[in-house]
């Protein structure tokens, strides 16, 4: 049994005549670790903010179809019992600070708070997360003070705290340097394998390629694509519906167009572009002309 | 510059500091409501000199105290004075004439009553303020049935507030590296307000509706039972000491009809 189950979801927002999503069926298992891509107004955001309970609890507008998580039905629910189960972090962090807490700590436990976690519990629980996600020497700033990416970090930590068995992330390394990102990808990682569900918009292919089990692409508000991430990010389809691909890909394809790559499939990260490279050079005997 | 934050609170180690915010509360407010309901002229300038002072020696921020005393509590006091003091038209006895205006006897002793009962209020307030952290006051109250949204927004305000003059001040460097004059004449730099106040008032709209969903998401309106982070002792003494104040302004107020 699929911990998310979506069937047939159609969105309109209000005041609006086209459907941001269209007949979206996605099943998703518990501990899967699912990573969304798509073009600028795909409804990447959107399809987060249905899973969330956001639609059509919150933005209102017009939502036919089932949209059920844990055995739950959207409709049939109240926000904030929903977010018990699915946790939401976005992009932009600053505005996901909620303004009323003076350090990071409290900041952390707001959300446990708010759903009557008891204090000791609380405690242990802000600082396990703290730990887990890199944070916890900044415990004691305040929120404010900090940069877009270490806030970046808090907000997704504040969602973590709350252990919701579905997790949605729309794009929440996007202020994050190469590092910080690795770091996150990694906890994320972690936390799909404790068995959480991820879903996670994002546009570093090359992360989702070391990461995801599985990649959705979206296309005006239509899933165009469902599957293992070296088939979807690989796939023809992609670049001529507007999606961008990992550079790896781009090159590969660029040398099998010119007869230069055998590999099987196209690779995505630098570690498949470069053992397919070197078992394409095996195969066809070109010999190394710098040396000479 | 701004301020990190908007707050008048400074983190001491004293009896004061200890007291449970409620206790704070219920003694500025009856420091206040004696000064008001004594008919004795001079109450309020005494529970100046020998409760507040006093107690700002307690709470270890006389410093502070004192300064904020003389930038606000003394200058909102003096102009209450004088503007009382030349313009209640009450009494005979005529001290001293000014222009068109009497000063009497009367109406200087009631602008004494009425400017040190003023400079109470405000001390009793900025000393509540000094000693209490924002949110342990909010938590505490929160916890004795205030409703949540209402914490939420006083304490929020505390804070986005300096976010947002940080924010307007970006805007309008932003828009002087365009060439916005901000600096000439007055009418220009009123002209040039009006290019802000797009960006900062509807950016802030957007804003408000993005941080409603991530507090949302955390459970905002959540109808179970709240718990609290902050542990804000509220100890027997405190009770104790909240029953002798409430006791102390009903004998004022008795003190005051029995006068009468």
């Amino acid at each position: 049994m699929a911990i998310v189950n979506l069937q047939n979801v159609t969105y309109k927002y209000p005041l609006t005549d086209v459907p941001v999503l269209q007949n979206i069926n996605l099943q998703v298992e518990e501990g899967e670790f699912v990573a969304v891509i798509g073009p600028n107004g795909a409804g990447k955001s959107t399809l987060c903010y249905t899973l969330a309970g956001f639609v059509p609890h919150f933005f209102k507008g017009e939502l036919t179809g089932s949209v059920e998580i844990a055995g739950v039905e959207s409709h049939n629910s109240v926000l904030s019992e929903w977010v018990l189960n699915v946790g939401l972090a976005f992009q932009n962090p600053f505005n996901q600070i909620s303004g009323a807490k003076y350090t990071v700590f409290e900041e952390l436990a707001f959300g446990l708070e708010n759903i009557g976690v008891p204090r000791d519990e609380m405690i242990r629980r802000v600082e396990d997360t703290m730990k887990l996600t890199g944070i916890s020497d900044l415990a004691d700033r305040s929120p404010y003070s900090l940069s877009g990416g270490q806030q970046q970090r808090v907000a997704l930590t504040s969602i973590l705290v709350m252990q919701p068995r579905v997790l949605v992330l729309d794009e929440p390394t996007s202020q994050m340097d190469p590092i910080g990102t690795r770091e996150v990808f990694g906890a994320i990682h972690d936390m799909a394998e404790r068995g959480m569900t991820v879903i996670l918009v994002e546009h570093k292919v090359e992360w989702i390629a070391q990461f995801a089990d599985r990649v959705i692409a979206l296309k005006d508000g239509e899933i165009l694509l469902d599957g293992k991430p070296s088939e979807v990010l690989t796939s023809p389809l992609l670049p001529p519906n507007g999606f961008g691909t990992s550079r790896y890909t781009s090159v590969a394809r660029k040398a099998q167009e010119m007869g230069l790559w055998n590999g099987e499939n196209l690779p995505v990260t630098l570690e498949e572009a470069v053992e397919g490279f070197r078992f394409s050079v095996a195969k066809e005997g070109i010999s190394d002309t710098r040396s000479k | 510059m701004t301020r990190e934050r908007l707050s008048y609170y400074l983190k001491r180690d004293s009896l004061l500091h200890r007291l449970n915010p409620l206790t704070k509360i219920i003694l500025a407010l009856s420091i206040i409501l004696v000064s008001f309901i004594s008919s004795v002229s001079w109450t309020s300038l005494a529970l100046w000199l020998i409760v507040i002072v006093p107690l700002s020696f307690l709470g270890k921020v006389s410093r502070e105290f004192f300064s904020s005393a003389l930038r606000l509590i003394l200058p909102a006091a003096g102009f209450i004075f004088i503007m009382q003091a030349l313009f209640q038209p009450v009494g005979e006895t005529v001290i001293l004439q000014f222009w068109l205006l009497d000063i009497t006897q009367e109406s200087l002793l009631f602008a004494f009553r009425i400017s040190t009962r003023i400079a109470v209020m405000i001390s009793a307030f900025t000393l509540l303020l000094m000693t209490t952290h924002p949110s342990e006051l909010m938590s505490d109250l929160t916890r004795r049935g205030l409703p949540g949204q209402f914490a939420y927004v006083v304490i929020s305000s505390l804070q986005i507030i300096p976010q947002m003059q940080a924010k307007a001040q970006t805007i309008i460097s932003a828009q002087r590296s365009r060439g916005l004059d901000t600096q000439s004449s007055f009418l220009r730099r009123v002209s040039g307000i009006l290019p802000l106040v797009g960006p900062l008032v509807f950016g802030s709209l957007v804003e408000v509706e993005e941080r409603a969903i991530a507090i949302e998401a955390r459970g905002f309106t959540s109808t179970r039972p709240k718990t609290f982070l902050r542990e804000i002792p509220d100890t027997s003494s405190d009770r104790a000491i909240r029953w002798v104040l409430i006791a102390l302004v009903i004998l004022t107020l008795i003190f005051r009809i029995w006068l009468s």
